[in-house]
C-alpha cells in the first residue's frame, strides 16, 4: 500500500495492482480455460504458396471450407471505392495464397490427436506462380492474387502538398531504403475456447484479444448471429502489441464449429503458427528523393513507397493505414514543407499483413531519418547539426500531410538527449581506433486521434469515443467497466488512479473491469496509444458524474452549501463536518427514502468520451544509440541506449517508463535481429525462436529514459500516449551510429542491420 | 506442435537395450530430440530413456583421461568436472551451450550421437582428441571423435548401439586450449565453432565446424555461403590458433 | 498411469507417452502458472523445477517427469527467495503482461541460490534464454539483483 494523501494520484509511481495475481502464477489467460467436453482444434495449412486446391482426402472429424456453417464474408480493407477486395475465407476455398494459410480445421479430444488427423489429411494442391516480394507482385506480367485484380495492388494513394519539382533545390538525395517483416511476438500465442452456454443461448468466446467489443461485432456478422448471443471476453492477455487486434480465421471456424457441434472448441496457436500464419508487419520499401538546400535544410520529399501487404486484408481495415500513415509522417519532427509520396499497398502470397506496435512509422523514421543522416553527410555537417538546424522549432506546427504537431519543445529534447552521452569520451575512444559511433533519430507519435482524423482515413471502424461506467456499490466500494483492454499497459492500475484523485479515495478503493462485452459498455479496445487518454477521459468524466451526485447527497445530510462540499480519504467533508461515502452509498441505493427530494436513486454513471481534438496529441523523443561494431565478425553490440521524451503529463511515471522501455526493445529487435525471411518460392524461413530472434536480456544495455513533460492542451490531465513511440526510433538511430563506428557514410539502407549486412556494406 | 504418438520404454538393463531399441531412439535429455519430434520431422514408434542404464551419468579418471558418462548434463560440465585445466575448458564450452534450464538436461552424450553441424560439443571434443565409448548390450568398442563423425547428423553407431561415455585424454601440462563461439545471441546454435589445442612441441589441433560436421583443418569443407566462411577463419584464429 | 509428484502431492493420470509435463500440469492439473511460448526450448515461459533444478517444462514427456519431484511456481509460494524476488519484481515494474513472469522468477531463483546474481551483467547473462516482449528486461535485471542482496 502506497502511504499517500488523497489529491495526490496523477503523476505518482503507484506499484501496478495486476503484479500480484501474475507473480503467484494466477493470472488467466485464454489458453487456461477449459471447458468440459471440449474438443480441440488444429489446422492443415497449406504447404505452397500460391496454388489450387484438388482432391481432398481426409479421416473423419475434419471440416473443409463450406462444412463448418454457414459464413458471411466481410469487406476489409479502408472503406473506399478504390480499394481493392480481398476477403480472407476462415478456410481456404479453392485457392491458397500463403504458407500456412488454414485450408481444413481437424477436431478431436486433445491437441496432440487434432494434429494426428492433419497428419492423415492428404490435399492435392496444383502450384500457381508465388510473389515473394513487392517487386515479384508488380513485376510486368505477373499473375493477379485475386481474380478481377488488374495488377496486385490493393489500393494506392498519393500524398502531396507544396510543390516539390517546383523547388529547384541545389540538393538532391535519392535513396532505397527498406525494413523487413517482422512479427510482433507476443509472449503468448493466440488463444481461444468458445463454449455454447445453454442457459443464455449465447456462445461464449474467450480469447486473446486487444478489442473484444469490435471483434464480437465482426465475429457475429460473420456467424450470422445477433451480438446479443455472443459474448467475446478477454481475459488476461500475454501481449497484443497490435497482432491480436484483427479478425483472424482460426476464431471464426472455432466459433461456427463450436455452434454446429453445440461443444466447446478451443484452438491454442503454437509458436510456429504464430510466426508462419499470424498477422505480418513492417516490410516496406522507399525509393525517396530529399530536396534541401545547400546549407542542410531539408525542403521537400517526393519518391513512392511500398508496403507488402500479404495476400489478405484483414479485418477491420487490413494494412493500408500502413502505407498511408508511412507516407503522411514522412516529415517527421522537420519543418517540411513540400511532400509529393504514393504508396502501393501490394499483395503477396505471403501471410497477411496487420498492425504492429508503432504501425507505419517506425518505417517513416526510418526513411527521413536515413535521408537527414545523407543530408548531413553531403553537406559536410555532423548528424546532430543537421537535426539541430532542420527541427521544428516552435510549436504547434501544421506539417505539409496536415497533422497538427501540438505541444513540446523539439530542440529541447535534442539537447536533453545529447546531455545524457560523453560525446567527447566516445570521439576520443573512436580517436584511439576504437569502432564505437552514435546515432540520433527523432520520431512524433499521434494518439488520442478522434473521429474525423479515423473517418478521413476510411477506417471501416472510427474508434472516436470511448465509454466508462463507474459503479458504486452499497457498501461504498466502486467498479469502474471500460472496453479497453489491459495486457500489460498497467490500466487497471493508471485508470483506478485518475478515478482516485477525483473521488478523493485510495485506487485500491476501485476496481477496474474491462475486457468483457458481457460487463462493459462498447468501446475499441487497446491499441494506436489511445487507451490512457480515451478511458482515461471517460473514467474521470464518469467519476465527475458520480463525484456530483455523491457531493449533491452529502450537502443533503450535512446541510451546507453544496459548493462548500469536497470528497477527500474516503469521506465528504463540508468544513469540519463529514460522512463516510459508504453512508451517502448506502442511502442511494437501499434507502432511497433519505435522499435529497428529487435525486433519483442508484449510483451509477456512464459517460462517453472523444477528445475535444480529433486531430489528436503527439508524444516524442529523441533516442540515441551507442554501438560497437566488430568489423570481422559484422556484429554489432549495443553499448547505450538513451531516450529524452515528452508525453506530456505522466499519470504513473513508473508504468511509462516502462511502456518506452519496452517499445525501445522491440524496435531494436528492429534494428538488429528479428525478420521473417522467405525463400523465392515465398517458403517461410523463420518459424522458430532459433530463426527469429527476439532481443534479450545479454544482448541489450540499460535503456536510459529521460522525460520532459510538455502537457497536452485538450486531454484529461495533459496526457498523451506513449505505447508506441518506443517502437519508433531504433532502427534509424541504430544503422547510423552503425556507420559512425565504421567510418561510413550512409550505407544502410535496410533491416534489421545484421552481421551480414553489415559486412556487405564494408567497403 | 505436438509429437506423433510414441511409448516411452524404461530400462536400466544394457542387456535389454538393443532390442528395445530396434524400433525406437535412444532419449539422453532429449533437448534437441523433443523438439524434433514436436515439429514431426521425425516420428519414432517409441523412445528409450537412457538415463537410468548404470554408470551413464558416471565421471572418472582412467588410463591418464576423463571418462564422462553420456548422461552427464552440460550444467553438471559447466559446473566443474574433472582436474584443471581441462575442468575450466569444458566449463567454458558447456556454459556457452543454450541456456541453463536446457544444459540441466541436454547431455554430452546426445550432443555428439545428434552431430548437429552446429553444435558445440562435436567441435570442442575433436580438438580435444577424444573418443567415444559405444556400447551394444555388453560389447564396447572405442572411437576416436574424427571417425565417429562421419558427417553432418551422421555418426558411426549401429543400430542399438549408443554412446555410453566419452574419454578426453588428460592434457600434458603446458598445454592451452582455446575455444571461439560466433553465435547470433548468447546460447544461440553457433554461425562459427574452432576449438584449438596447443600441446606442446606438437602442431596446434584445430577443429571446426563444417557443413561436413565436426572435422579437423585442414581438410575441414569450407561453408558454402562466404559469410560463414569468413565467420569461421575469424574463429580459428580468435580460439588462438 | 502417470504418477507425478508435484508440489508435494502425487497425482496418477492417465496421460500418453507425448504428452509434455508442462502440457499436463496445465491441462490436467490446473496449474497453469507454467505457461507455453514455443514449445521448443528458446523462451522460458515453461520453466519448472525437476528434482530442485530448473527445466523446460514443454521438453520434458511427462512419463520422464515419473520418480522425480515436480514444482512450479504455485508450489513456490512460500519460498523465501520467491518472496523477495516477488516484492522487488513489483517495486521496479519486472513485469507488464505477465506471460513471462513465471518463468523468469524460476530462472532469477536459481540464478540467485547458484550466486550468479551479483552484478548486472551476470544478471543479464544468467537471463539469457528468457524472453520477455514487454518489458525490455531493465525492470527484471534490477528486481534479481535487488532480491539477491
Ligand atoms: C533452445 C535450445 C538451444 C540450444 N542451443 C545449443 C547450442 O548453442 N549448442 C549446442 O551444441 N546445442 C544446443 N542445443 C542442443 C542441446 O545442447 C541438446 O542438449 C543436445 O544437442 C542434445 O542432447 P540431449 O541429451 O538433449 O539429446 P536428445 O535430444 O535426447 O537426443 C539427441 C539425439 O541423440 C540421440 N541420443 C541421445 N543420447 C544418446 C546416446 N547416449 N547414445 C546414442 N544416441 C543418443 C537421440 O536418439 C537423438 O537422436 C540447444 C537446445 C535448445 C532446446
Ligand atoms: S515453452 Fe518451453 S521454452 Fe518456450
Ligand atoms: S511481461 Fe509480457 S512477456 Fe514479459
Amino acid at each position: 500500500m502506497v502511504a499517500m494523501e488523497a489529491k495526490g494520484w496523477i503523476g505518482a509511481s503507484v506499484p501496478r495492482r495486476e503484479d500480484a495475481r501474475h507473480l503467484l502464477g494466477q493470472g488467466v489467460f485464454a489458453g487456461d480455460v477449459t471447458a468440459p467436453g471440449m474438443l480441440e482444434l488444429a489446422f492443415w495449412r497449406s504447404p505452397v504458396a500460391h496454388g489450387r486446391i484438388g482432391a481432398v482426402t481426409r479421416p473423419a472429424g475434419v471440416f473443409g471450407a463450406g462444412e463448418i456453417g454457414p459464413v458471411t464474408l466481410l469487406p476489409a480493407g479502408p472503406d473506399m471505392p478504390g480499394f481493392r477486395q480481398a476477403p480472407y475465407p476462415p478456410l481456404a476455398d479453392g485457392v491458397v495464397r500463403f504458407v500456412g494459410q488454414p485450408v481444413l480445421a481437424a477436431l478431436a479430444a486433445t491437441r496432440g490427436a487434432a494434429e494426428d488427423l492433419c497428419a492423415r489429411c492428404e490435399v492435392e494442391i496444383a502450384p500457381l506462380p508465388a510473389f515473394a516480394d513487392v517487386p515479384a507482385a508488380l513485376a510486368p506480367g505477373a499473375a493477379v492474387l485475386h481474380p478481377g485484380w488488374a495488377d496486385n495492388r490493393y489500393g494506392s494513394g498519393h500524398v502531396k502538398a507544396g510543390d516539390v519539382a517546383g523547388l529547384d533545390a541545389p540538393i538532391r538525395i535519392r535513396r532505397k531504403l527498406g525494413l523487413g517483416r517482422q512479427s510482433a511476438a507476443p509472449m503468448e500465442p493466440r488463444a481461444l475456447i468458445a463454449v455454447p452456454d445453454r442457459r443464455t443461448g449465447e456462445l461464449v468466446l474467450h480469447i486473446s484479444s486487444q478489442g473484444p467489443h469490435v471483434l464480437r461485432h465482426a465475429l457475429a456478422a460473420m456467424l450470422g448471429l445477433p451480438e446479443s448471443r455472443l459474448r467475446v471476453v478477454a481475459p488476461d492477455v500475454g501481449g497484443g502489441f497490435g497482432a491480436k487486434n484483427r479478425l483472424m480465421p482460426e476464431e471464426v471456424v472455432a466459433c461456427a464449429l463450436a455452434l454446429k457441434l453445440d461443444r466447446p472448441i478451443r484452438w491454442v496457436e503454437d509458436r510456429r503458427e504464430h510466426l508462419m500464419a499470424g498477422a505480418q508487419a513492417r516490410e516496406h520499401l522507399y525509393d525517396l528523393t530529399l530536396h534541401a538546400t545547400r546549407d542542410g535544410i531539408a525542403l521537400g520529399i517526393e519518391g513512392e513507397l511500398w508496403v507488402d501487404a500479404g495476400a489478405y486484408a484483414l479485418w477491420p481495415t487490413g494494412a493500408f493505414a500502413e502505407a498511408g500513415m508511412a507516407a503522411r509522417n514522412l516529415g517527421g519532427p522537420y519543418g517540411i514543407a513540400h511532400l509529393d509520396v504514393r504508396h502501393h499497398t501490394v499483395a503477396t502470397t505471403k501471410p497477411p499483413m496487420g498492425p504492429y506496435r508503432g504501425v507505419g512509422r517506425t518505417g517513416a523514421c526510418f526513411a527521413i531519418e536515413r535521408l537527414m543522416d545523407a543530408l548531413a553527410d553531403e553537406v559536410g555537417v555532423s548528424r546532430y547539426e543537421i537535426r539541430r538546424r532542420n527541427l521544428i522549432a516552435k510549436l504547434p506546427h501544421v506539417t505539409a500531410a496536415g497533422m497538427t504537431l501540438d505541444t513540446g519543445d523539439y530542440p529541447a529534447a535534442l539537447e536533453a538527449c545529447v546531455g545524457m552521452l560523453d560525446l567527447p569520451a566516445l570521439e576520443a575512444r573512436r580517436a584511439a581506433g576504437e569502432r564505437v559511433g552514435v546515432g540520433f533519430a527523432i520520431y512524433t507519435e499521434q494518439s488520442g486521434h478522434g473521429t474525423a482524423e479515423w473517418a478521413g482515413r476510411k477506417a471501416r471502424v472510427v474508434p472516436g469515443h470511448e465509454t466508462a461506467t463507474l459503479r458504486m456499490h452499497p457498501d461504498g466500494s466502486l467498479t469502474l467497466l471500460t472496453a479497453i483492454h489491459n495486457h500489460g499497459q498497467g490500466l487497471e492500475t493508471t485508470l483506478a488512479q485518475i478515478v482516485a484523485e477525483e473521488l478523493g479515495l485510495h485506487p485500491e478503493a476501485i476496481a477496474v473491469r474491462h475486457g468483457d462485452t458481457g460487463l462493459s459498455p462498447f468501446g475499441f479496445g487497446t491499441f494506436a496509444s489511445r487507451s490512457l487518454v480515451f478511458a482515461g477521459g471517460a473514467a474521470k468524466a464518469a467519476a465527475e458524474m458520480l463525484g456530483a451526485k455523491l457531493r449533491r447527497i452529502a450537502a443533503h445530510f450535512l446541510q451546507a452549501d453544496l459548493a462548500l462540499v469536497e470528497l477527500r480519504g474516503g469521506r465528504a467533508w463540508a468544513g469540519a463536518a463529514s460522512l463516510p461515502l459508504v453512508d451517502l452509498a448506502h442511502a442511494a441505493t437501499m434507502r432511497q427514502e433519505r435522499l435529497p427530494p428529487g435525486e433519483p436513486p442508484g449510483l451509477e454513471a456512464t459517460a462517453d468520451y472523444c477528445p475535444p481534438e480529433d486531430a489528436g496529441v503527439f508524444s516524442y523523443g529523441v533516442h540515441a544509440a551507442v554501438v560497437r561494431v566488430d568489423a570481422e565478425t559484422g556484429a554489432v553490440a549495443l553499448e547505450d541506449y538513451c531516450v529524452a521524451e515528452d508525453c506530456g503529463t505522466m499519470i504513473n511515471p513508473m508504468i511509462v517508463d516502462g511502456q518506452v522501455k519496452g517499445g525501445v526493445v522491440q524496435g531494436i529487435g528492429t534494428a538488429l535481429t528479428e525478420e521473417l525471411r522467405f525463400d523465392a518460392e515465398a517458403q517461410p524461413l523463420s518459424t522458430t525462436f532459433a530463426d527469429y530472434r527476439l532481443p534479450d536480456a545479454p544482448s541489450l544495455p540499460e535503456i536510459r529514459v529521460l522525460h520532459l513533460v510538455t502537457p497536452a492542451r485538450c486531454t484529461v490531465h495533459g496526457a498523451k500516449g506513449v505505447g508506441e513511440g518506443g517502437a519508433i526510433a531504433p532502427p534509424a538511430a541504430i544503422a547510423s551510429a552503425v556507420e559512425q563506428a565504421l567510418g561510413l557514410g550512409m550505407v544502410v539502407t535496410a533491416t534489421p542491420v545484421t552481421p551480414r549486412r553489415v559486412l556487405s556494406v564494408l567497403p | 506442435m505436438i509429437p506423433a504418438p510414441f511409448t516411452l520404454r524404461r530400462t536400466a538393463d544394457w542387456d535389454a537395450l538393443p532390442a528395445l531399441l530396434e524400433d525406437a531412439l535412444p532419449l539422453g535429455g532429449g533437448q534437441s530430440l523433443m523438439p524434433l519430434l514436436a515439429l514431426r520431422l521425425a516420428e519414432p514408434a517409441a523412445l528409450v530413456p537412457l538415463r537410468d542404464l548404470p554408470g551413464l551419468s558416471e565421471i572418472a579418471e582412467r588410463d591418464g583421461a576423463l571418462w564422462i558418462g553420456a548422461g552427464v548434463t552440460h550444467a553438471r560440465i559447466e559446473d566443474g568436472i574433472g582436474p584443471v585445466p581441462l575442468r575450466e575448458w569444458l566449463s567454458l564450452v558447456a556454459s556457452g551451450i543454450a541456456y541453463r534450464p536446457v544444459r540441466n538436461l541436454g547431455t554430452l552424450g546426445g550432443s555428439l550421437a545428434l552431430h548437429d553441424p552446429a553444435s558445440d560439443w562435436p567441435v570442442a571434443l575433436l580438438a580435444l582428441g577424444a573418443s567415444a565409448v559405444l556400447r551394444q548390450g555388453d560389447m564396447r568398442r572405442v572411437l576416436l571423435v574424427e571417425k565417429f563423425c562421419t558427417g553432418a547428423f551422421a555418426t558411426a553407431l549401429q543400430p542399438g548401439e549408443v554412446i555410453e561415455a566419452v574419454t578426453i585424454p588428460i592434457p600434458a601440462t603446458g598445454t592451452r586450449f582455446g575455444w571461439c563461439k560466433l553465435a547470433p545471441a548468447p546460447g544461440a546454435f553457433a554461425e562459427a565453432l574452432a576449438g584449438v589445442l596447443h600441446a606442446p612441441g606438437a602442431a596446434p589441433r584445430i577443429a571446426v565446424a563444417s557443413p561436413a560436421g565436426a572435422r579437423l583443418m585442414p581438410e575441414a569443407p569450407p561453408p558454402d555461403d562466404p559469410h560463414l566462411a569468413r565467420l569461421r577463419d575469424v574463429a580459428i584464429r580468435r580460439a588462438g590458433a | 498411469m502417470t504418477r507425478l509428484c508435484v508440489n508435494g502431492e502425487t497425482h496418477d493420470l492417465a496421460c500418453e507417452d507425448r504428452d509434455s509435463l508442462a502440457g499436463v500440469l496445465r491441462d490436467r492439473l490446473g496449474l497453469t502458472a507454467t505457461r507455453i511460448g514455443c514449445q521448443h526450448g528458446s523462451c522460458g515461459a515453461c520453466n519448472l523445477l525437476l528434482d530442485g533444478v530448473p527445466v523446460r517444462g514443454c521438453l520434458v514427456p511427462v512419463a520422464l517427469a515419473e520418480g522425480q519431484a515436480v514444482t512450479t511456481l504455485e508450489g513456490l509460494r512460500d519460498d523465501p527467495v520467491m518472496i523477495r524476488l516477488r516484492e522487488a519484481f513489483t517495486a521496479h515494474h519486472a513485469l507488464q503482461c505477465g506471460y513471462c513472469t513465471a518463468g523468469m522468477l524460476v530462472a532469477a531463483r536459481d540464478l540467485i541460490l547458484r550466486g550468479r546474481a551479483t552484478s548486472a551483467a551476470e544478471v543479464r547473462a544468467g537471463l539469457a534464454g528468457q524472453l520477455c516482449r514487454c518489458t525490455g528486461y531493465d525492470g527484471i535485471v534490477a528486481a534479481v539483483l535487488q532480491a539477491a542482496q
